[in-house]
């Protein structure tokens, strides 16, 4: 039986994408927020190629997700520098002593 | 001339404010009698207004398409409260310069007096539904800025911003009013609506009638947003007497005449008017009897005088509120100054604590006696001849629960003010009182409201003249003396409020031990001490915001994976809205 | 002509940053250690004033109708009266901020860096509000928001603003990633991303309706719609003071900019937003009103106030997309430009006493209203305009939140409609409401015993006091005259309604 690509590049979106939201809501370590962002930013950027190739346009599609991916890497890299620096004021990075502000 | 006169009145006033803060704390000294100086400018320029009173528009100036014109046209009603506000006003700041001398921060104070004083002639004067709207809440911000004007009393503070509040939330009623208005009729001008009444869609003119009268009862301190005045009697005495009693209160009143013409036919509009009068007029009345603070009296008294102005206005006698609110806002001045006069002197502004004060400050005396005189309705005082108008106008023509509490609302007036009168400046004097009689300034000030609390009805028929010439909306008559004289004295009305009157200043004779009524009508006094339940409802408004603020902060709960869900779950609910809602 | 002033505006700032960068940072290093900073500064500041000059030079062209439109291979940039609004607040509040932030941030670590990403922000802004496809809308909101992370925690050796900068990437992210998903199924159901073929090209499905809900709520995110604002109190009240009032005039402004633009190119009728802007419009004046009057940090208090004045906004275009009224679109610019205006100047204000009553080695706590006790004895100016900004924020006339808040009111009264009424009068109780909480801190300001903190506090410094002098002028003089700015937002108003009637 033939899997149609279109069909598994959807599931692997729909997956990516759960899990990416599922991890950002579960965890409490701040370096597994930023890692289930990239998941997540990963699942989307699949579902612009897909619809991308959906319509016809591929070359469109993969040079949008070429900047996608730049974008999110700055993301990543900003976020994660944040992390160094809470890493070194706060002394950990469990979401739960970032949480002084409120109310 | 008018157009020149009538931006005057507004600008002079507001060029010394900006003039005043200029000046700043370096020049204290010189803050006095630069305000003095333009008050009584403007005051000038209202005076030589007056004759030139006109009903057409004398100053339009286009503002852009969702403002209208900045229009002004000063027509009799307007120019009478112009003069009234601007002259008071400059005998308030006169006053000032006794009362408030060796006071920190005076040119703020001056400031905000003289904004006030050009904001409320531009209240009356203008033409504009959305410059009225403008100029009313700019009196609300002066009255804030100046009840609170020591910080430092936290008393104070929470008497302006109360005031402030609830006289917003009329003004929201205003300003609903108002643009109904406009979508009806599609220009901000007032001579649009009351020239053709009929051509706004009932509903619209009903939705707009019943806002202008929470805004004019949220302003006037009328049932039931009467709360705020007592509480801004924080405020130093001279705006007390300026703002809570001459002129900014008047401006509910004010915004009722105005419209009556447009308004009148609405169904329920005039029963709702003269019930609001009356409820007001009375309960305001036993308000003041029981009070033992010299100013909470005359702030309810205040209530209840313009309790009776809306009564009168309900009943479609606007001349007899015009009349009334000149005599109330002269005669009630010299009440405030001069109490303010006695509370400068003996430092205190309980009544039980005074007593026989009249022997050290005769002066004083004599003017809070002549005030008194016209507050209860005793002839030939300016109060006799206005109250009784509104009492006959009240008999030939309202609904007879409202005569027959307005007549019994005389009697207390009479009991309150007799009594007030009795326990400051007769009796046996302390010796633990430190007295001083009234400075030079002060008296300046108060002798010409004496003279006017005396003669001021003489000019009735002036000034309905040219009420009558320029206001073609509203189809008044003139009056002259002899008409006035005949109208008053040759009815039965008079008689009858004349027994009442007296008979409630016997019954303070009667019973003249001090407190007679606190300890006999025991809990009743407590009700009535407590706005009859509205300061609770108040409390309770308050402390239901204060109470969904506090538990709205649980929701910021500082911990990031709440605020994703939060997000996931706005996001489900957006796709189940435009699932279904598209 | 005029596309070479509207290049010059997209491509002046963002080009110019590493400039600014590499300037200051080689001067610093090379001369003394205050010289490297001010020539980042000075030179930000010319560059704002060049885009000011392009600006300038547009208006005319855009008032005529003209549209201008800029493309470079497929990516393209129109200029319209809604970029108009927007790139005039930008730069105008965005100069007046730099001017300020030169002593506000004297000293600190990285300076040079703060005016280069000022400056990636301001053109990244630049380039949002007139992005003409989906996909150069979605970077220049990325580059937006990635520039402001770092600037909001700023103040690095501060753990509370660590924190309030990692919350904040981490929300706007994910609103940048349901954005994206939003785009891609606009991709797959239609095959264009250019905002005008879209808008030609019919009606809704299912899938675009799909993707108006990811752009809603992820565009939603950054304009701090309720209750997506969770990361806004945080971030506005920590970030150093000329940047809050940059984030809360402007880039809250700009996210909903993104978001009407995304939006009208969906082919969904427009009263569906009308709808869904009145009701969470009605949702954020009340939230941010109640949570403002519990506050204690005068920061954190203007923060949430920037809430519910979002949620006056939302009234306004709902008025204006439920029922095609145009003063609630005009109402709605005229109130962003105002905002703009007097929430700078509250948050420059407020940034002033920061800077003058609390050390600055970042050990402090946050500012507290009671430490503003008395302050107006001892800094009139800075009290006055402080004053100023709160009772235009208010809604009080003689300044010019009374005006901007008017036009909306007219618009929910214009088309007589029962709901429409209903939450104009909402939203006027809400504007008496937000007086609860301005008041008291004015009165607190005027009182004569002064607070510890103020009574040892040093002098304001001129270049700290004159934005707050020029926002004040502003805020009277479009007050009494609000005609001033009236073309530029009835442009913007007929440009909204064009975008989604």
């Amino acid at each position: 039986m033939i899997i149609e690509p279109r069909l598994v590049i959807t599931m692997a979106v729909i997956c990516l994408v759960g899990i990416g939201i599922y991890g950002l809501l579960i965890t409490r370590n701040l370096i597994k927020v930023i890692v289930a962002l990239q998941i997540l930013v990963k699942g989307a950027i699949l579902a612009l190629v897909l619809a991308a190739e959906l319509q016809g346009q591929i070359q469109l599609g993969q040079s949008m997700a070429l900047t996608l991916i730049v974008a999110d890497t700055i993301v990543a890299v900003v976020g994660l520098a944040l992390g160094l620096q809470v890493r070194r004021r706060v002394g950990s990075l469990d979401l739960r002593d970032l949480s002084k502000l409120k109310g | 001339m008018p157009a020149l006169l009538t931006l005057c009145t507004i600008l002079v006033p507001w060029l010394g404010a900006v003039a005043i803060w200029m000046l700043g704390d370096k020049r204290q000294k010189t803050v006095g009698p630069v305000a003095v100086t333009f008050s009584v400018l403007a005051a000038l320029a209202a005076l030589c207004l007056y004759p030139f009173a006109t009903a057409g528009v004398v100053v339009s100036i286009p503002m852009g398409d969702a403002f209208g014109s900045l229009s002004f046209r000063p027509d009799g009603l307007a120019a009478l409260l112009t003069v009234i506000a601007t002259v008071i006003g400059s005998l308030a700041v006169i006053f000032s310069l006794d009362y408030m001398k060796g006071e920190h921060q005076l040119p703020r104070y001056y400031s905000f007096i003289l904004l006030f004083i050009g904001a409320m002639a531009g209240l009356v004067l203008s033409s504009s539904l959305l410059y009225l709207f403008f100029f009313w809440e700019i009196t609300a911000l002066s009255s804030y800025a100046l009840i609170s004007f020591n910080n430092d009393d936290p008393k104070a503070v929470r008497g302006g911003i109360k005031a402030l509040i609830m006289t917003q939330v009329g003004g929201a009623g205003l300003l609903a009013g108002a643009l109904a208005l406009f979508s009806a009729t599609g220009s901000f001008e007032i001579d649009q609506v009351l020239a053709n009444p009929v051509a706004i869609p009932a509903g619209l003119l009903a939705f707009a009638a019943f806002g202008f009268l929470v805004a004019a009862a949220a302003k006037s301190a009328q049932f039931p947003f009467q709360t705020w005045l007592p509480d801004a009697m924080e405020a130093p005495t001279p705006i007390s007497a300026l703002i809570h009693a001459a002129t900014m209160v008047n401006a509910g009143v004010y915004l009722l005449a105005r419209f009556y013409p447009a308004f009148a036919e609405v169904p329920g509009w005039k029963t709702a008017v003269i019930a609001v009068g009356v409820i007001t007029a009375f309960s305001a009345a036993l308000m003041a009897i029981v009070a033992g603070d010299i100013k909470r009296v005359l702030a309810y008294s205040t209530v209840s005088q313009l309790g009776y102005m809306v009564y009168a206005i309900g009943l479609g006698a606007v001349e007899a509120a015009q009349f009334h609110l000149l005599s109330h806002a002269i005669f009630k001045a010299l009440l405030f100054l001069s109490a303010g006069a006695v509370i400068h002197s003996v430092g205190t502004r309980d009544i039980f604590r005074m007593g026989g004060l009249g022997k050290r400050m005769p002066f004083t005396r004599l003017a809070f006696v002549i005030g008194s005189l016209a507050l209860a309705g005793i002839p030939v005082l300016n109060g006799f001849w206005s109250k009784e108008l509104i009492l006959e106008a009240g008999m030939e023509t309202g609904p007879a629960w409202g005569y027959i509490l307005m007549l019994a609302g005389a009697g207390l007036t009479a009991l309150y003010t007799l009594r007030v009168t009795w326990l400051v400046f007769y009796g046996k004097p302390r010796e633990d009182l430190h007295v001083h009689p009234a400075g030079k300034a002060m008296k300046t000030a108060l002798l010409p409201l004496v003279i006017g609390s005396i003669f001021s009805w003489l000019l009735v028929a002036f000034v309905t003249r040219v009420s009558a010439n320029t206001m073609p909306y509203h189809h008044m008559e003139a009056m002259d003396i002899t008409t006035l004289v005949q109208e008053v004295i040759m009815n039965p009305g008079t008689l009858i409020a004349l027994a009442v009157i007296l008979a409630g200043a016997g019954t303070w004779l009667v019973s003249q031990r001090v407190r007679f009524f606190e300890k006999s009508l025991g809990w009743a006094v407590h009700s009535i001490q407590a706005s009859f339940g509205m300061e609770s409802i108040n409390d309770a408004i308050t402390r239901l915001a204060g109470f969904a603020g506090e538990k709205l902060r649980i929701t910021q709960t500082g911990l990031i994976s709440w605020n994703l869900l939060y997000v996931v779950i706005a996001l489900i609910l957006a796709c189940i809205y435009l699932a279904v809602g598209a | 002509m005029p596309l070479k002033h509207f290049s010059t505006l997209l491509i002046l700032p963002l080009a110019f940053s590493p400039v600014i960068y590499l300037f200051g940072r080689v001067a610093g290093s090379l001369e003394k250690k205050n010289t490297g900073p001010n020539i980042s500064r000075w030179l930000l500041m010319g560059v704002i004033s060049g885009g000011l000059y392009a600006l300038v030079r547009l208006y005319p062209v855009s008032m005529a109708g003209e549209k201008v439109r800029a493309t470079w291979g497929t990516v393209s940039f129109q200029f319209d009266g809604i970029s108009l609004v927007l790139i005039g607040s930008t730069l105008i509040l965005g100069l007046l901020s730099t001017l300020y932030s030169g002593r506000y941030l004297a000293g600190e670590t990285g300076e040079e860096k703060y005016y280069a990403l000022f400056s990636i922000l301001i053109g990244s802004i630049i380039c949002l509000v007139s992005a003409a496809d989906l996909f150069t809308l979605w970077l220049c909101f990325e580059i937006m928001a990635v520039s402001t992370y770092t600037l909001v925690a700023f103040h690095r050796q501060n753990a509370a603003a660590l924190e309030a900068g990692v919350k904040y990437l981490v929300q706007s992210a994910l609103g940048s990633v349901l954005v994206i998903l939003g785009i891609a199924l606009v991709f797959g159901e239609r095959g264009s991303l250019a905002l005008d073929t879209l808008k030609a090209s019919g009606a809704q499905t299912s899938g675009l309706l799909a993707a108006g809900g990811l752009i809603l709520i992820g565009f939603g995110i950054k304009a701090a719609i309720v209750p997506l604002h969770t990361w806004l109190p945080d971030a506005h009240s920590q970030a150093p003071s000329g940047m809050s009032a940059m984030l809360s005039g402007v880039v809250i402004a700009a996210g909903l900019t993104a978001m009407l633009r995304a939006l009208s190119a969906l082919g969904v009728p427009a009263s569906v937003w009308g709808c869904a802007f009145l009701t969470l419009g009605a949702i954020n004046m009340l939230v941010g009103n109640l949570l403002a009057l519990r506050q204690v940090e005068v920061k954190r208090m203007l923060a949430y106030s920037s809430i519910s004045h979002i949620g006056y906004l939302l009234t306004g275009l709902g008025f204006a997309l439920y029922l095609g009224v145009i003063n609630g679109a005009e109402g709605a610019f005229f109130h962003l430009m105002t905002h703009a205006i007097m929430k700078g100047l509250a948050f420059l204000a407020a940034g002033a006493f920061l800077f003058v009553l609390l050390p600055h080695d970042g050990s402090h706590g946050p500012l507290k209203i009671k430490d503003l006790q008395g302050a107006a004895g001892k800094y009139p100016l800075a009290a006055l305009t402080f004053s100023i900004a709160l009772l235009a924020l208010g809604g009080l006339p003689p300044l010019a939140g009374f005006m901007s808040k008017w036009v909306i009111f007219t618009a929910g009264f214009i088309a007589k409609d029962g709901w429409m009424t209903a939450a104009a009068i909402f939203m006027a109780l809400n504007s008496v409401l937000s007086l609860a909480y301005y008041a008291p801190v004015i009165n607190r300001l005027y009182q004569r015993e002064s607070s510890d903190l103020v009574k040892a506090g040093s002098k304001i410094p001129a270049s700290l006091n004159i934005p707050l002098v020029i926002l004040a002028i502003s805020t009277l003089l479009i007050g009494l005259y609000p005609a001033i700015l009236q073309p530029i937002y009835q442009l913007a108003g007929k440009n909204l309604l064009a975008l989604f009637f």
